[in-house]
């Protein structure tokens, strides 16, 4: 509609080769070539010429396009590493929370125990359960006893060293590869000391340091991997 | 078509980036109560703007943007968009990109910290008996050094008597919680003991690192047994 309409300026008579003439009869000037007249008629066709308002508003106007880019840029880069912290939270308190179970396993709930356990696991954890879990079974059932556990560290795993095994000793080690459905394993050191009552005995106090390689498959968080560190 | 451009860009488009900037960096600052305020009256000036714009076209059927009195205008007009914009930039860079970073940065630091600390503080040799106490110290804060040395000297007093050397390595560590000024690291170190005639023993003690940090550095502020029952 605004083409249609002339410029209020185009309704005044102006003089002939005035600025304001020059404006309304230019149809094809453009917004970056206004405020020239002056120039222009000093240095010929103004077609060739941005008036410095046209150049200050674009050069302004490039400005506010990266300066909205750089922004995008900045939020989703500030979206992801807040994404990646909530993550990691879930990543800790998944493993304490697998790490409680193990550590309160008593010889009145170790199958349900066992089954919380095997539930929250996945690839070769999952597949060889009953293999990895043995030795702790092993403990709850020989001790016969009532087992009290607290975690008292979880901390996503920065720095590993494997410095081998203690020579003659075999390693406790679950083996695992990332599961076909997981997108990203992390590791998660658990520190966790139970206490475990025997009928008619001494408490025994077990320290454990665990290391559990957590896996997100279909946004879920399993254990695949368990380890103990020492 | 010249006009449409003109009032896409300098009447529509303009006022909306300008709205848009001051709601940006509301949202980058967490809408603390002044910026409510602040951003409030600002947007309410831009919306006023907006109207009289509208209202002058209706009047004298031109608006800033096609105005070609108004060039001066025009460009005051990007100008204070752009500001806006480039605020709400710098505003995303120090409150979020610049905190991320020190975030990265501060986890790798604080955990080489306790882990080059727990080693110093586990690694004992007979022959150089002060050799890893200057280790540590030098990684903790000053008015804890003196506390810890005397804590260091009656631990070491048995294993220097006995000729025997410990050496630690770390096995594991990770980060438990982590401030601006202030972290907990978890350390699991494997130390291997030499006693002279007897075989080696090897222990993986837990220990957990309280680190602060002080002008820039990070210091080791206390360090502990995580199984202490």
């Amino acid at each position: 509609m605004w083409d249609d309409q002339p410029m209020p300026d185009q309704d005044k008579v102006a003089p002939p080769g005035s600025e304001k003439d020059r404006d309304a009869t230019s149809a094809a000037a453009t917004d970056s070539r206004e405020g020239t007249g002056a120039e222009s008629a000093e240095h010929g066709p103004r077609l060739a010429v941005f008036s410095r308002y046209g150049v200050a508003s674009t050069v302004l106007a490039v400005i506010s396009v990266v300066a909205l880019v750089l922004g995008g840029l900045i939020w989703k880069s500030h979206r992801d590493d807040a994404a990646e912290r909530a993550y990691l939270t879930r990543v800790m308190q998944a493993a304490a929370d697998w790490t409680g179970v193990l550590i309160n396993m008593n010889s009145t709930n170790i199958d349900a125990s066992l089954q919380r356990l095997h539930d929250a696991t996945v690839g070769d954890l999952n597949t060889e359960f009953d293999a990895a879990i043995a030795p702790y079974r092993q403990v709850v059932q020989k001790l016969q006893a009532q087992s009290r556990g607290q975690v008292e560290s979880a901390a996503i795993e920065t720095v590993r060293h494997d410095l081998g095994a203690r020579p003659g000793a075999p390693r406790d080690v679950v083996t695992t590869k990332l599961p076909a459905m997981a997108t990203r394993t992390d590791s998660v050191m658990v520190v966790a000391t139970s206490i475990a009552e025997n009928v008619g005995g001494k408490p025994q106090t077990v320290h454990w340091s665990l290391r559990l390689e957590m896996s997100d498959v279909n946004e879920k968080i399993l254990v695949s991997g368990l380890e103990s560190i020492r | 078509m010249r006009n449409r451009w003109r009032v896409l860009a300098f009447d529509l488009l303009a006022p909306a980036a300008v709205i848009l900037a001051l709601v940006a960096i509301g949202v980058v600052l967490a809408w603390p109560l002044w910026w409510v305020s602040v951003c409030s009256v600002l947007v309410l000036l831009v919306v006023e703007g907006v109207a009289v714009n509208a209202w002058l076209f209706r009047r004298d059927a031109v608006t800033v943007g096609t105005d070609d009195d108004a060039p001066a205008l025009r460009l005051a007009i990007v100008a204070l968009g752009a500001v806006a914009l480039c605020a709400a930039v710098v505003t995303a860079y120090l409150q979020w990109t610049l905190p991320d970073r020190t975030f990265k940065r501060d986890t790798r630091d604080v955990v080489r910290v306790a882990s080059d600390l727990a080693e110093a503080l586990a690694t004992f040799t007979p022959n150089a008996p002060t050799a890893s106490l200057e280790r540590a110290t030098a990684l903790m804060v000053p008015d804890r050094i003196g506390a810890f040395k005397d804590q260091y000297a009656k631990s070491v007093a048995d294993l220097s008597a006995g000729k025997i050397s410990t050496q630690a390595s770390t096995l594991s560590a990770g980060v438990e919680a982590l401030g601006s000024s202030a972290a907990s690291v978890a350390v699991i170190l494997r130390v291997v003991q030499d006693e002279p005639g007897k075989p080696s023993t090897h222990a993986a003690p837990a220990l957990r690192v309280t680190v602060s940090k002080s002008t820039g550095t990070w210091l080791v502020v206390d360090v502990s047994p995580l199984n202490s029952r």
